[in-house]
């Protein structure tokens, strides 16, 4: 956390709303003194300002005094006025589109002597000519009379959605119908193919109806007994009047009553508890299942075991040694100390010794597996060399600095995650403060640390591109690349053939952030912070937290109520590890997530003013994790001990041996033990 | 910074024993004020030094992030005093360059600029600020001066340079813009009028030269990649390196003259403007970083970043007049009160040491107070 925050909690009066959005259109200040302008207007050619994605429109300008005549020797220069990671212009007036958007271009009329003038104009960038088609679902069988909702979607070459009208036709109307709105209804046994078309491209799906009538439908399981959060994957049986099952046919899947969901493939999650139908239907042929859910009933007790306030810096992060009780946290908002704590006994952990480097913030600290070594971050060193300190724990409780590695991350490393496997060594990965690049660095010998690898997300601007924090395990590395979302790459193993010397892209998991956030920008206005901040691999998910900020409290708001985080956790399913997919989520009521920790079958999150939070995620996860009732415990990590008095700034937690070390930037280490479950006598 | 966020204004003329008015130093008569930006902690800190001393009078935090620092590194002060403009380093990547009210310090308006965007100056017209991106990420790479319309923060040219440009100082008619390549050894002069760079110096001594046009650019993965930059001038040269590493530029008040801070070497070397060729090598403190002209031309003084001091010189003689201790190490930046009579000093200091503001009175060239300030501060500016 900058100092800023502790400014935005601390002292009201300085608190201004600090951040801003980019200049908004005619928000001239006023001029400073000097000649004014003989330029009455600029005219910007051409006068259709649109574009597709991709492409380049060329700007011309011209001046012209009162009296509407051409100013000649006047010197323009065109300068975007925001969406810079959708396109660019150049001085000279060349815009290139990178993505659709609206760009904001401002064009300076320069004349020797007198004060710049100022047009802006927006251009619009569109997507490209259609060039594709999906179509979901894309049911290949269909039962006689059944109907279905069929939806396509049109992408450009560069796979921007376009809003394009669809014209929908059967092939034999005979068999298949559907309308100008893509329902489909089977209407007699044969083949059709049904095509959804936008100009000269079409998308086909080859549709087969079922030559037997369904006789009898059935929905497995007919009766379920679960838990709210529980997922329960359906299936719809159909038989003809012989009994014999017809294979391959796609139902329509519904419920109620409740709150829940149910997707195309019918799996179940009911967030209430409570009695629901579940219903399958070929038309008009319909099965339904009954599903009974309980209480999730996971809510357990915290007992607060242990405290070690902080008072001069922001805390960081916490690690603990892998095999001594002994815990490492860092410093922030200009702290140059990572501290090194003897948590024998939990319930009274106290500093054994401090690690001073020439920094203002160690904002990520990680020991190597056998817990001889450890690296923290810097940021902020006087000499401008920041990157990272490596310390022998040859006596944990009393680390030693070895070696620093600077070169290229000298403008500063925000987070680290050291890896190590047997047949490529041992690496600490790096993010680049500047350039928002992966550095992989060989520590076989911590001593003499030396990089083997850069990697960065490509075919985008260098604008925007940020590395936040990185997880490594089994070979594959997950990056939170902030507004290129999620990034997987091979970094050993294998199954790209990648190595730590030579990452190779595996995935991307890319979502809306704006989208998503719309209504923190509606709040606090344009210019906010968001982007994806870290992600966590356990099983066969990806559990991924954004980072989000207002730009700015709302007005007249002062300490607490002037600033708040928001953000979600979202649950990625990589069963496929090549096709991500978002299945869950959670986002707090009040207050954002930042830090995760996956240990069994818990979720433990540092959700900043939302405090520290515990989460059920065993089993198979779908929906909204907190309606579900999956949370097991919250804790307020405020007291009046910290930098700032009750006021909660969660960043993180460790978890060893049942118990939760937690970090709160705010009011240092707090040390939880979650209860086993009480029984509620009634 | 805390103590600042807590709103206890810091009224020192000194800090215990380093507190050293000079018995001859008159108190100030008016009152100046000066803007210091705080690198680490993400805070401009506004001094008021007068009749009553020194104060931080206000601090303002500066930038987007909550959680990570923006990294102000610049601060220049509109030549109507109405508006003060901050760069803030660190960005996604690119910095960026804020325009504050000066009456109520609220942020105006921001644009977004290259990679570091570090020191500043407002043309004298006020119309225009001048950026250095100092770009100190990844490998050794041109990068270049950004030029910015003040009216509605507009950056209207990205003009290439040189590697880690550094100092960003206009003649007094604005028409030429000077900076330097702490890794190149140039001194790069831009055409204000063409926004291009119109020649370059090479400053090593023994290799001084003057040319046309802009410098060679430089590649990632070329030559330099990745070469070491001295800790940012606090690290001495090795033996038998004569290079220069320069920091600052900063023209004479006629335009006639470019004083250049050789931060490795520890020299001055001052340039003929008109015939483009060097006048001479001065010898100067350990580490001279940055420079200041009073405004009568008189005098010149230099931050010393390794000798934790500023020096003064006499800009017609060329000697060293006076060398005065500073409160911290890294000693920084510095500013000139318009009348001449106090000179503004930031000073960086290591880790979480709170940094300080000296304020030498330049007729005593004695300290007379000094401020404590948010760490790591660096730009330093006087309203006029």
């Amino acid at each position: 956390m900058s100092p800023r925050l502790l400014s935005l909690l601390l002292a009201a009066p300085l608190m201004l709303g600090a951040q801003i959005p980019q200049t908004a259109p005619g928000a001239q200040q006023a001029a400073p003194s000097g000649a004014p302008s003989s330029i009455a207007r600029i005219i910007v050619s051409p006068v259709q300002r649109v574009m597709h994605a991709g492409d380049t429109l060329r700007l011309t300008a011209e001046a012209r005094d009162a009296s509407n005549k051409v100013i000649p020797g006047v010197q323009f220069r065109f300068s975007g006025a925001g969406a810079r990671f959708e396109g660019s212009v150049d001085a000279s007036g060349l815009v290139t589109s990178g993505s659709t958007g609206t760009m904001p271009v401002a064009v300076v009329a320069i004349l020797p002597g007198e004060q710049p003038k100022v047009e802006r104009i927006e251009v619009r960038m569109v997507p490209g000519p259609a060039a594709r088609i999906a179509i979901t679902p894309a049911p290949a069988k269909l039962a006689p009379g059944q109907r279905i909702r069929l939806t396509a979607e049109v992408y450009s070459k560069l796979q921007d959605r376009r809003a394009d009208k669809v014209t929908w036709r059967s092939s034999n109307s005979a068999v298949v119908s559907v309308s100008d709105v893509g329902l489909v209804r089977a209407v007699a046994a044969g083949k059709a193919t049904i095509s959804a078309s936008v100009g000269n491209v079409q998308q086909t799906l080859a549709v087969e109806v079922a030559a037997t009538p369904v006789a009898t439908l059935a929905v497995t399981p007919a009766v379920s007994n679960a838990r709210t959060g529980d997922v329960i994957r359906f299936k719809a049986v159909a038989k003809d009047a012989a009994g014999r099952e017809i294979a391959g046919l796609t139902p329509v899947w519904s419920f109620n009553p409740g709150q829940g969901l149910i997707d195309a493939e019918g799996a179940f999650v009911g967030y209430q508890p409570g009695d629901y139908t579940v219903t399958a239907s070929f038309g008009n042929t319909t099965a339904e299942a009954v599903v009974s859910l309980t209480p999730r009933d996971v809510r357990r007790p915290l007992t607060v075991m242990g405290r070690l306030p902080r008072m001069r810096f922001t805390t960081e992060e916490v690690w603990l040694h892998p095999t001594e009780k002994v815990a490492y946290l860092g410093s922030g908002s200009g702290g140059d100390v990572l501290y090194v704590i003897d948590i024998t006994d939990p319930a009274a952990p106290f500093v054994t010794d401090s690690l001073v480097s020439n920094t203002r913030r160690v904002n990520d600290v990680m020991t190597t597996p056998d817990g001889k070594f450890l690296v923290h971050t810097r940021e902020g060193a006087s000499d401008r060399k920041n990157g990272v300190v490596f310390a022998s724990l040859e006596d944990p409780r009393h680390p030693k600095v070895v070696a620093e590695f600077t070169e290229g991350v000298a403008g500063g490393v925000h987070s680290s995650f050291i890896f190590k496997d047997p047949k490529h060594g041992q690496h600490v990965f790096l993010t680049n403060n500047g350039t928002g690049a992966l550095h992989v660095v060989n520590i076989d010998d911590p001593s003499k640390p030396r990089e083997v690898a850069q990697w960065k997300t490509e075919n985008r601007p260098d604008a925007g591109r940020s590395l936040h924090d990185i997880d490594v395990q089994d070979g594959l590395l997950y990056g939170s690349w902030w507004n290129d979302g999620l990034v997987i790459l091979d970094v050993g193993n294998g199954m790209k053939g990648g190595t730590p010397s030579k990452p190779v892209m595996v995935s991307q998991f890319k979502y809306d952030l704006n989208a998503l956030y719309r209504d923190v920008e509606a709040s606090g206005g344009p210019g906010f912070i968001r982007g994806t901040h870290t992600a966590w691999r356990h099983k066969n998910y990806v559990f991924i937290a954004d980072e989000v900020f207002p730009a700015s409290g709302p007005k007249g708001a002062k300490d607490a109520a002037a600033m708040r985080a928001y953000g979600q956790l979202q649950v990625v399913d990589v069963t496929d590890i090549e096709k991500p997919k978002s299945v869950a989520f959670y986002e707090p009521e009040f207050g954002g997530v930042h830090n995760v920790w996956v240990a069994g079958d818990s979720l433990y999150i540092g959700a900043y003013n939302g405090g520290f939070r515990v989460f059920d995620v065993s089993g198979e996860l779908r929906g909204d994790l907190r309606a579900q009732g999956r949370e097991i415990g919250h804790l307020n990590t405020a007291d009046m001990d910290g930098v700032v008095k009750n006021a909660a700034m969660t960043w993180g937690v460790v978890v060893k041996d049942g118990l939760a070390y937690v970090n709160d930037m705010l009011n240092g280490l707090w040390i939880v033990r979650i209860e086993p479950k009480t029984t509620v006598v009634p | 910074m805390i103590r600042t966020a807590l709103g206890l204004l810091l009224v020192t003329t000194g800090l215990g024993a380093q507190s050293a008015p000079g018995p001859a130093a008159a108190p100030p008569t008016r009152d100046y004020v000066a803007y210091v930006v705080s690198e680490a902690v993400d805070q401009i800190a506004v001094i008021r030094f007068g009749p009553e001393g020194a104060k931080v009078e206000r601090t303002v935090p500066v930038g987007i992030s909550i959680t990570d620092p923006d990294g102000p590194h610049g601060v220049s002060v509109a030549p109507d005093g109405r508006f003060y403009y901050v760069s803030t380093a660190h960005g996604i990547p690119g910095g960026d360059l804020w325009k504050f009210d000066a009456r109520t310090h609220e942020p105006l308006a921001k644009a977004t600029l290259g990679y570091f965007p570090a020191t500043a100056q407002v043309s004298p017209d006020g119309w225009f600020a001048y950026v250095v991106n100092f770009n100190l990420y990844g490998e050794m790479e041109t990068s270049s001066v950004s030029v910015v319309e003040t009216g509605e923060m507009l950056e209207i040219a990205r003009i290439p340079t040189c590697t880690m440009p550094h100092g960003s100082r206009l003649d007094p008619t604005g028409r030429r813009h000077y900076s330097v390549c702490m890794m190149d050894e140039e001194l790069v002069e831009i055409d204000t009028r063409e926004f291009k760079v119109a020649r370059h110096f090479f400053l090593t001594a023994g290799k001084e030269m003057g040319m046309t046009g802009a410098p060679p650019v430089r590649v990632a993965g070329g030559e330099h990649a990745g070469h070491d930059m001295g800790g940012h001038g606090l690290t001495p040269p090795a033996p038998g390196d004569i290079g220069c590493s320069p920091t600052w530029a900063q023209p004479s008040v006629d335009g006639q003259r470019v004083w250049v801070a050789c931060n490795k070497s520890s020299e001055l070397v001052e340039i003929d403007v008109a015939s483009w060729s060097l006048v001479r090598r001065l010898p100067a403190g350990p580490g001279v970083y940055n420079l200041a002209f009073t405004h009568d031309g008189a005098r010149v003084v230099a931050t010393n970043k390794r000798g934790q001091s500023v020096s003064i010189f006499d800009a017609r003689s060329g000697k060293e007049l006076a060398r005065i201790p500073t409160t911290r190490r890294v000693t920084h930046g510095v500013a000139i009160t318009s009348d001449d009579r106090y000179a503004f000093v930031s000073n960086e200091g290591i880790g979480s040491e709170m940094s300080t503001v000296d304020i030498i009175d330049l007729a005593t060239r004695t300290r007379v107070a000094t401020v404590e300030v948010g760490q790591q501060a660096g730009g330093i500016d006087v309203r006029r």
